[in-house]
């Protein structure tokens, strides 16, 4: 492809390793595109977007309050984000992480409530109770991965089904029964039953809790299971080529069903540390907020990588956090929102410049020295 | 006394599965394209919210559809340069493009002088056919009780199913879909083809939120949408990617949404928390029969290049 210019012509030529400068310049220059256009949008509504945009980065940032907020905020992102990492990586396309994460609440707060019912608490308790959430979201992975690796099923459309069947759920058992999960004593305004003191997970400062420190642990977890061990080199061959995988000996069934279970524990346990550390309870109304989706795009910003999903969380989860203080200031908080799916949508785009370089030449029928090779940062 | 119950809310499943249907349309028409759009939710939002205050500005329906839809095909267009021309994941893509729709119709919604929230339309449709024909027993209601919109669904739903599957120009769309390099080949246009289709089916979208805002409910809160795009984007598949099949999908999966209410006046009580999610309980068991079954899969299978980018480079 080449778009003639004067005496130049602008030819696209496909890459395999990307410039450090185009590697740097590609999300920054995205991210400046999507901020001037949602500047423009938040203009044309009659607001200030500066205003906006340092009120955003002071209620996301600035400050102990602040900051601890973006962080129990990012804690369940990252680990939505690296469940789509360790799936999309073989190109098994879950986008059931909300579900996952939902049945992880779900089973997370019974053997919660259970547990405390029993006088069992503390540190036993709360492994037993968030390794049940990892549990239960592998599980409900293991509805679509069971059907995707013996009769391959496509698993796109299976996992995002299952995530409305798992809202169903719990809002039933919150919501339509008189379930184990239900607050008793709240009959017209229902409600789920608040765990045990003994079942929360510990706190440093104001809200921060050590769901955040789990999180970090699992994306070096994961990190190093994609590097360093024989599962992780799996995933990766079947990811690149299912066929040489299959003819250099490799379980491909079970491996799908591996990595989905996988994906699915970390959204799972995602659901778990949001019931022990946040909520205290089953929460629907809490539960339902689109995590699951924002982690798959979290994912692919951090461009599957197990560790750069932790930034990335970081940044989106301010942008949330920033909410509640916009619409102090009069500016609709669902700016946020939009504004976060431009961004999206604008770094995705700028992907592309990793893909491709622009090259700028003389043509070809005119003299002159070879090619001059200018790589351009993207507009 | 219970007939008439159940051919009531057997009515009011046609109403509610108007939008569903012609999301779901357009959406089959952007998959038989080979792009898959995850957006349908985002477009109805932000299709639907321009169309809504279209309605409120001006009694015509027509030009609040008109203008819901256009809006829902800009949306698509978004996903179209980055899905076609940019090649990105499509998936990653489209769920950006449900945060982006939610959020515009939420800021579009709850800003400006006149917050959207408390307008109504200026008018609402009535039936197309007279009295008498409306009391006609069982097709009355079923019928001939409708607006022109739920027409002109089935209208499109015929068109559908003849454009693809009856004319050269729908065989070179499912070209496209389905083997790319080959339609590229034989002079298709894939690019093009798909910007379109993709296009067309954000309209669909935004057509079917104007009319469930506009229409149905006559009114914008946040989030209104509720799910229905999703169910939308189940259809395509509960379908098998064709339109008549679509037709009655639609319905089925309009009336579990009023299943509830008609069941409680029975005197049943299921919940309607397990109602809404058995569309998609649905979907899956269709989509697990239909891979197990070899036969089945071939004919009511996704399109080949479904979600699969293409370059003339890269094969």
């Amino acid at each position: 492809m080449s778009l003639p210019l004067g005496a130049f012509e602008l030819t696209v030529e496909r890459q395999q390793i990307p410039s450090r400068l185009v590697r740097m310049a590609a999300p920054t220059a995205s991210v400046a595109f999507g901020l001037l256009v949602g500047a423009v949008i938040i203009w044309a509504a009659g607001q200030d977007p500066i205003l906006a945009y340092t009120e955003m980065a002071r209620k996301g940032f600035g400050g102990r309050l602040a900051l601890t907020g973006t962080l129990v905020l990012a804690t369940p992102l990252i680990l939505t984000g690296l469940a789509a990492v360790v799936a999309f990586r073989m190109k098994i396309w879950n986008i059931g992480a909300e579900g996952q994460l939902i049945l992880g609440a779900v089973a997370s707060s019974g053997l919660g409530l259970w547990l405390g019912d029993r006088g069992i608490g503390g540190p036993v308790g709360i492994v037993l109770m968030l390794a049940a959430g990892a549990g239960a979201g592998a599980l409900w992975a293991a509805l679509a991965a069971l059907p995707r690796a013996y009769l391959n099923t496509d698993e796109v459309i299976s996992t995002l089904m299952l995530n409305f069947v798992a809202l169903g759920i719990m809002n039933y058992l919150i919501f339509s029964s008189f379930s184990h999960w239900r607050d008793p004593s709240r009959a017209t305004f229902p409600v789920g039953r608040f765990l045990d003191d003994s079942m929360f997970l510990h706190r440093f400062t104001g809200r921060l809790h050590i769901g955040l420190f789990i999180a970090l642990a699992a994306a070096g977890v994961l990190w190093w299971g994609l590097r360093s061990t024989r599962w992780g080199f799996e995933v990766w061959v079947t990811g690149d080529s299912p066929r040489a995988a299959l003819y250099s000996g490799m379980r491909v069934d079970r491996k799908i069903l591996s990595v989905l279970m996988v994906s699915g524990a970390f959204a799972g346990l995602g659901g778990g540390i949001e019931v022990g550390g946040v909520l205290g309870n089953l929460d629907p109304r809490a539960l339902s907020l689109g995590v699951g989706f924002a982690g798959i795009v979290v994912a692919a910003l951090a461009r599957l990588s197990p560790l750069g999903v932790i930034p990335v969380a970081i940044l989106v989860a301010s942008f949330t956090n920033a909410r509640p203080g916009l619409q102090v200031l009069g500016i609709p908080s669902e700016i946020v929102t939009l504004l976060e799916g431009i961004l999206f949508l604008c770094i995705v785009g700028g992907e592309w410049f990793l893909r491709n370089a622009l090259r700028l030449q003389r043509r070809a029928a005119g003299p002159g020295p070879g090619p001059v090779e200018v790589e351009t940062a993207p507009s | 006394m219970n007939d008439s119950v159940l051919l009531l809310s057997l009515a009011s499943a046609i109403v509610i599965g108007t939008p569903i249907l012609l999301a779901g349309l357009g959406e089959m028409m952007t998959e038989h394209s080979g792009v898959m759009n995850l957006g349908v939710e985002g477009m109805m939002l932000g299709g639907g919210v321009v169309g809504f205050w279209m309605s409120t500005q001006h009694p015509s329906m027509a030009l609040a559809l008109a203008v819901g839809g256009g809006v829902g095909a800009l949306f698509a267009l978004i996903h179209a340069y980055l899905a076609v021309t940019l090649r990105v994941n499509q998936i990653v893509s489209g769920l950006a493009l449900v945060i982006t729709g939610t959020g515009f119709a939420g800021f579009v919604g709850s800003s400006n002088d006149s917050a959207l929230i408390y307008a109504r339309p200026q008018s609402s449709l009535e039936p197309v056919f007279g009295e008498g024909m409306q009391e006609l027993p069982l097709v009355g209601p079923l019928v001939f009780g409708h607006d022109w919109v739920v027409y002109l669904s089935w209208l499109l739903v015929a068109a559908a199913a003849f454009w693809l599957f009856r004319t050269r120009a729908g065989l070179a769309v499912r070209a496209v879909g389905e083997d790319p390099a080959t339609a590229d080949t034989v002079g298709i246009s894939v690019g093009v083809t798909r910007y379109v289709y993709t296009m067309i089916g954000g309209a669909g979208a935004g057509m079917g939120g104007t009319y469930l805002m506009a229409e149905i409910f006559a009114t914008y809160q946040h989030g209104i949408t509720a799910g229905l795009g999703w169910i939308a984007f189940a259809l395509v598949t509960f379908a098998g990617w064709r339109p008549w099949r679509a037709l009655v999908a639609a319905y089925v999966f309009g009336a579990l949404r009023n299943l509830g209410f008609t069941l409680q006046i029975l005197g049943a009580s299921v919940p309607s928390d397990v109602l809404n999610a058995l569309p998609f309980v649905l979907t899956i068991v269709a989509l697990i029969i239909i891979s197990a079954r070899p036969a089945a899969a071939r004919k009511y299978s996704a399109p080949s290049a479904l979600a699969v980018p293409y370059s003339r480079e890269i094969r």
